[in-house]
């Protein structure tokens, strides 16, 4: 908002509150929520440490990979499977706000792609020239990348190969590039500028993540869960396209997807303790009673989840009723996150003209 | 009075030229801008090459858009047209070419649909019958026997007619309660500015939710008598500046508040806008001595054309009286019925293509068919949602799928969608029960019985 405009608005506001003082018979109501502390809360303690912590993770991923692929014992081996876990788990965490940076470069998809090109991974270790920029390796990247040469069966057998280490290698380099890139810009410049974006246009910080909070949970909602139970497919089950299907984590990353989306909601840290988040804002404007049903709706997916006993390959072939009850949970909480939500912010969703018809 | 009734409406009344010459300069003027904006921002691709599907309007789905950036053809043709509106260069085909390409932009998708769209389109199609080339143009220039300053009256109120509807209209419709009693949907649209610098506060305040949603509505009612008052005039016109101003730094409306602003300026006096002129061409403007001569059959065309427009636009807005139910709610008779800033309606819609045979079915992902902003309207408005059901029916019909080894046969699938609105702040409610198959019902004007009745 420039100079000019905020004087004009000043002056036009002026004039309508003097002559329309007699109207002012409702009393005034004092409201301090602001959106930008909102937005300073979520950058100081969510998406950054949030960024950190993966970024440790990730490293921590590459040292036990280097160690292992010096020492090839099933003890390194071992760790490296434990540490991949780990900073799945914690990419959980890091992909529910695609703003900014990591917008720009598309990290979601450079990290959370899947599922993984199997066929693809082969061809590139096996050839060893490969640009693992390019839209045809897009699905040989990332997590589900490294996931599936450290859990296929007889994983230990590929790695003799020199051509196969080294595209492990590479692929975690290119995830560290990646994050360190997008730490580097929050550190810098970014930060300040991500909370200053506070209006209503579609592009502003704000409208960027409540609609990016509703996109990651919808991909967590349809990908992690509705596609491999058929939800997409006329009821046909369709394993193959669980997300980290040989390590068994699935059901893992779901949950930590959805209790980060519930941290993020909350304006919470990781350890729990709160903060200024959507939940503020709409007691703010008078909605305590949807945090409550949005709180309450977490915990009915988080309980369908917890009823589920071992990995989601094993309740598709044996509860999938369990499997549908989660998914029905996990779609009652979109209406109100998606659209009672945002109807209450006024955030627009379209960049375009609009006279609100 | 009433003489002064029957000067006022005369419609061949002669007077000054001169508010349809600046009237002609301005709108063109803004046409530019607003085409060239329009592309600049690139709204050409984002709205007309990139979807794949295109909601038309009832009776025109024989519109179609171009072929890839073809579409940049009529936006260069109204470019071109809107420069000879100005200079009033062949000033009748330009007007012609300019309304033909404009609406059939607007035609093409009622995902963009505007208010202030219509009215561009209904002021192009109102300017092609204007004779306001005929006085500083370059028409009138090459043309000198065209050359007039003096017009039938018929002109100018038939552009202040047009405007005086927009405003009415749009008061008229804001004498509701969630308008008057709930501040909605203003108190939604001003609180999101809480953060804005000095005023962010006052914004976020109730109270001033309901000084705007009354003064708005207050003005847009009252605000066209005040500036047919020449007492009245300049008070009206400062009123008429700073609402739009208001409207334009707080709401996305592109340049709705400057066509409103630049064409109130037709209630202005033939004097006033004589002395513009005259400081533009540095010509005293001096009446002609001899009047134009209108043979009976143009009168006749005139006056009846005139009745019928009139009638057109009077009733259009009212069609809505015709149908059951709640307005806000099932959107029948709710577009061209200037319902400017009324409602805030957002909706989530899931689709589901269902086999008859095994009762399975595919829960669509929107974003496969429609962009973001195709979305986000069809969720809320009936008409569109049909229309996205029956095109899915289409894609789905007569379809194998392959999934993993397994291939299933589509033949003749039902659609069918669960739909939840939330309205003016209220809590979100079932809009469209899954129970429907929805392609069972005909696009067509009748009410809409698959609607979910609306709970207040």
């Amino acid at each position: 908002m420039n100079t000019l405009k905020v004087a004009l608005l000043l002056t036009v506001t002026a004039l309508v509150t003097v002559n329309c003082k007699k109207k002012t018979d409702e009393p005034i109501v004092e409201d301090d929520f602001n959106k930008s502390d909102l937005l300073s809360n979520v950058a100081t303690n969510i998406i950054l440490p949030q960024y950190l912590a993966f970024q440790v993770e990730l490293n921590q991923l590459s040292a036990d990979y280097a160690t292992f692929i010096g020492d090839q014992s099933t003890g390194n081996l071992t760790i490296v499977q434990d540490q991949l876990i780990d900073t799945y788990i914690s990419w959980q965490n890091a992909t529910t706000f695609e703003v900014g940076p990591a917008m720009n470069l598309g990290l979601r998809a450079a990290i959370g792609s899947f599922p993984t090109d199997t066929a693809q991974i082969t061809v590139n270790a096996a050839s060893g020239s490969y640009n693992l920029g390019s839209l045809s390796n897009a699905s040989a990247i990332g997590l589900s990348a490294i996931e599936f040469m450290l859990f296929r069966q007889n994983e230990l057998s590929y790695f003799s190969d020199n051509g196969y280490q080294q595209y492990g290698t590479d692929v975690i380099q290119k995830m560290q590039n990646e994050i360190n890139q997008v730490v580097a810009q929050w550190q810098g410049g970014y930060k300040a500028t991500f909370i200053a974006s506070t209006g209503t246009e579609s592009t502003s910080s704000f409208s960027r993540l409540v609609n990016e909070f509703n996109l990651d949970y919808e991909l967590i909602k349809n990908a992690k869960v509705g596609i491999p139970i058929g939800k997409q497919s006329l009821g046909i089950l369709r394993p193959e396209y669980i997300e980290a299907r040989r390590s068994g984590i699935a059901l893992q990353l779901i949950e930590a997807g959805v209790k980060q989306s519930k941290r993020l909601f909350n304006g919470n840290k990781l350890d729990g303790s709160t903060g200024i988040g959507f939940d503020d804002y709409l007691i703010a404007l008078d909605k305590s009673a949807l945090v409550n049903s949005i709180n309450s709706k977490y915990d009915q997916i988080l309980s369908a989840k917890n009823a589920l006993s071992g990995t989601f390959e094993q309740n598709i072939n044996t509860n999938l009723q369990g499997l549908d009850n989660l998914y029905l949970r996990m779609a009652e909480i979109v209406v109100m996150t998606k659209t009672d939500m945002p109807s209450a912010f006024g955030v627009l969703i379209t960049y375009q003209d609009n006279d609100g018809d | 009075m009433i003489d002064k009734l029957k000067d006022f409406l005369s419609p061949f009344r002669q007077t000054s030229i001169a508010p349809l010459v600046i009237f002609r300069i301005i709108f063109g003027a803004l046409m530019l801008f607003g085409t060239a904006r329009f592309m600049l921002y690139g709204w050409v691709e984002d709205l007309y090459i990139t979807p794949k599907f295109f909601f038309t309007y009832y009776g025109f789905d024989w519109v179609h858009p171009l072929n890839g950036n073809w579409m940049y053809l009529p936006f260069i043709v109204m470019l071109i047209a809107s420069v000879g509106i100005i200079f009033g260069a062949l000033y009748r085909y330009s007007a012609t070419l300019f309304f033909i390409c404009f609406t059939y932009v607007e035609l093409l998708d009622k995902t963009n649909y505007l208010n202030h769209y219509y009215f561009v389109s209904l002021m192009a199609f109102i300017l092609i019958f204007l004779p306001a080339h005929r006085y500083f143009s370059i028409d009138a220039y090459f043309r000198p026997q065209i050359a007039a300053t003096k017009v039938s009256q018929w002109t100018i109120r038939i552009l202040q007619f047009q405007l005086a509807c927009v405003y009415i209209f749009a008061g008229v419709a804001k004498v509701q309660a969630d308008w008057l009693i709930e501040a909605q949907p203003l108190k939604t649209w001003l609180q999101a500015h809480r953060d804005m610098p000095i005023f962010g506060k006052l914004l976020a305040q109730e109270f001033v939710a309901y000084i705007f949603s009354w003064f708005g509505c207050l003005y847009d009612l009252f605000i066209v008598f005040f500036l047919l008052s020449f007492k009245w005039r300049k008070f009206a016109y400062i009123a008429v500046v700073a609402f739009h101003l208001i409207t334009w730094l707080l709401f996305p409306i592109g340049v709705f508040p400057w066509v409103m602003i630049f064409s109130t300026l037709i209630f202005f006096s033939p004097q006033f806008h004589e002395k513009i002129l005259f400081k533009l061409t540095k010509v005293p403007f001096l009446p002609q001595l001899e009047p134009n001569i209108l043979s009976p059959i143009y009168r006749k065309v005139t006056q009846f054309s005139l009745v019928a427009f009139v009638l057109f636009q009077l009733m259009i807005p009212l069609r809505f009286i015709a149908y059951p139910g709640n307005l806000f709610w099932n959107e029948e008779g709710f577009r061209f019925s200037w319902r400017v800033m009324l409602m805030h309606k957002q909706g989530l819609a899931t689709f589901y293509v269902k086999d008859r045979n095994t009762q399975q079915t595919i829960e669509i992902i929107n974003e496969d068919y429609l962009t973001d902003r195709q979305i986000d309207q069809m969720s809320t408005q009936p008409d569109m949602i049909l229309q996205y059901a029956h095109h899915l029916s289409e894609v789905y019909a007569d379809s194998t799928f392959h999934f993993g080894k397994k291939t299933v046969r589509l033949v003749n699938p039902s659609v069918h969608a669960r739909i939840f609105v939330a309205l003016n702040g209220r809590p979100s409610q079932l809009f469209i029960n899954e129970q429907h198959d929805l392609t069972q019902f005909t696009y067509d004007l009748k009410h809409r019985t698959w609607i979910e009745p609306y709970k207040k």
